[in-house]
């Protein structure tokens, strides 16, 4: 009976594996639906934000910012990663990861000065696993990133780049292009280079009256449209994380049903081939006493 | 040319769409002052300062406190774009005394800390005068 009764024991493990995993895919098909609405929720700031932008375009208005400008020379690259608290989500952190080391080594062989920033413990256990060190660490960052906390980090970047402490901003994370495609990604965030591209076709056409005038409405919005996209990645990042982790378990939800059958089947042909030996052992011991 | 009758506020913080409704008329802050507009204003982007944001609609007037930003107002749609809007109901006020508290207690040394301390007080006291007045 020995192996049939390990067979009913791994069983049980399975299944209450199964149950853990199936229960996360639930979760985090949930999570994922609200960060999926706070995201498109955000998305009409960045919208409007545009909007204004291509009409101070329209408006004749050079865009002369700091956080336009590209430097001459960059020394100084800040680059942050954003990783996910918990595990348990497939290849979400380990793509970001590879991306990451890889875009540091490079800042580090071309000898420029990089400072790092990242964000979830998935991500500091690499880093300290890999011996790199981290000027920065944020774990405070869940499934519901709110704009105060990333407003805090943004208005620090924005002033290390006025002030010159950095020359250049990156952005390691997993970026959202549809529910079914998310990649990771190194984005530069600063100086900005598209501000005026992204808005697209330009202005409406509409002659507005700005107050107090079009170069301080611009001096404002800037950052403003910096801060605008910060928080979209945590968002994105946010999204990200809950369609791996779902993705992730129900992969595993599936294999432990496989392996469940595989047990059952192997269980009973066990169980079928001992009844088969005990009979057969009765029936000889029977012919034996004739 | 008919004079325009309809007025909509659309209220966007960098986390959601607050409101989205069709407005009388709507009080709001500038940099350096209130400003007021009524249908048929013509269009304007302007900056945002920090205090309250008044409307009147249909079912009454509401209050909320604006945290600068940016207002664009094209035909008849006011978009209003803060970092934060909160309804005057659910400001806190002994949290509001607290931060005014810390504010006050701040001893900034350079140029921008003092224009930071400022700014803090402006919106500090705007949030504890309008609590204060509604009730």
């Amino acid at each position: 009976m020995g192996k049939a009764r390990a067979l009913v024991k791994r069983r049980k493990a399975v299944r209450n594996i199964r149950k853990i995993t199936r229960t996360m895919e639930l979760i985090a098909t949930a999570r994922f639906k609200k960060a999926m609405d706070r995201a498109t929720e955000a998305a009409a700031y960045t919208r409007k934000i545009n909007e204004i932008v291509a009409d101070l375009a329209s408006a004749d208005l050079k865009f002369s910012h700091p956080l336009l400008q590209q430097r001459a020379e960059t020394k100084h690259i800040t680059v942050i990663v954003l990783t996910s608290n918990r595990g348990l989500c497939g290849g979400y952190n380990g793509g970001i990861i590879r991306q990451a080391l890889a875009r540091i080594r490079e800042i580090r062989d071309a000898g420029q000065a990089c400072r790092l920033e990242v964000s979830g413990k998935r991500g500091l256990g690499v880093m300290k696993f890999e011996r790199i060190a981290v000027d920065q660490a944020y774990t405070q960052f869940e499934d519901k990133p709110g704009f105060d906390e990333v407003n805090e980090i943004a208005s620090r970047l924005v002033a290390d780049f006025i002030a010159g402490r950095t020359d250049r901003v990156e952005i390691v994370y997993q970026k959202f292009q549809s529910a079914a495609r998310q990649v990771p990604a190194v984005d530069t965030l600063l100086p900005i280079g598209d501000l005026a591209g992204a808005s697209g076709a330009g202005g409406s056409g509409v002659e507005y009256e700005f107050l107090p005038s079009a170069e301080e409405i611009l001096e404002e919005i800037v950052p403003a449209a910096f801060k605008a996209r910060f928080f979209k990645c945590f968002l994105d990042a946010a999204v990200g994380e809950q369609i791996a982790r779902r993705v992730a378990m129900k992969a595993a939800t599936e294999n432990a049903g496989e392996m469940i059958r595989d047990i059952s089947m192997e269980y009973n042909r066990a169980r079928q081939s001992q009844i088969t030996s005990e009979l057969a052992e009765i029936i000889g011991g029977a012919a034996a006493l004739e | 040319m008919i004079a325009a009758t309809q007025l909509r506020l659309v209220l966007v913080t960098p986390e959601t769409t607050l409101l989205d409704e069709p407005v009388k008329s709507l009080q709001f802050p500038l940099f350096d002052g209130q400003i007021g507009v009524l249908p048929g204003r013509t269009p304007m982007v302007g900056r945002l300062g920090a205090g309250e944001l008044r409307l009147q609609t249909e079912r009454g007037e509401s209050h909320y406190f604006i945290d600068g930003g940016f207002a664009q107002i094209k035909g008849s749609v006011v978009t209003l774009l803060t970092n934060r809007a909160i309804p005057a109901k659910d400001i806190n006020l002994a949290a509001a005394e607290k931060s005014l508290q810390d504010v006050m207690a701040q001893k900034p040394t350079t140029d921008e800390g003092f224009a930071a301390k400022q700014a803090d007080l402006e919106r500090v006291r705007g949030q504890i005068t309008l609590r204060k007045r509604l009730h």
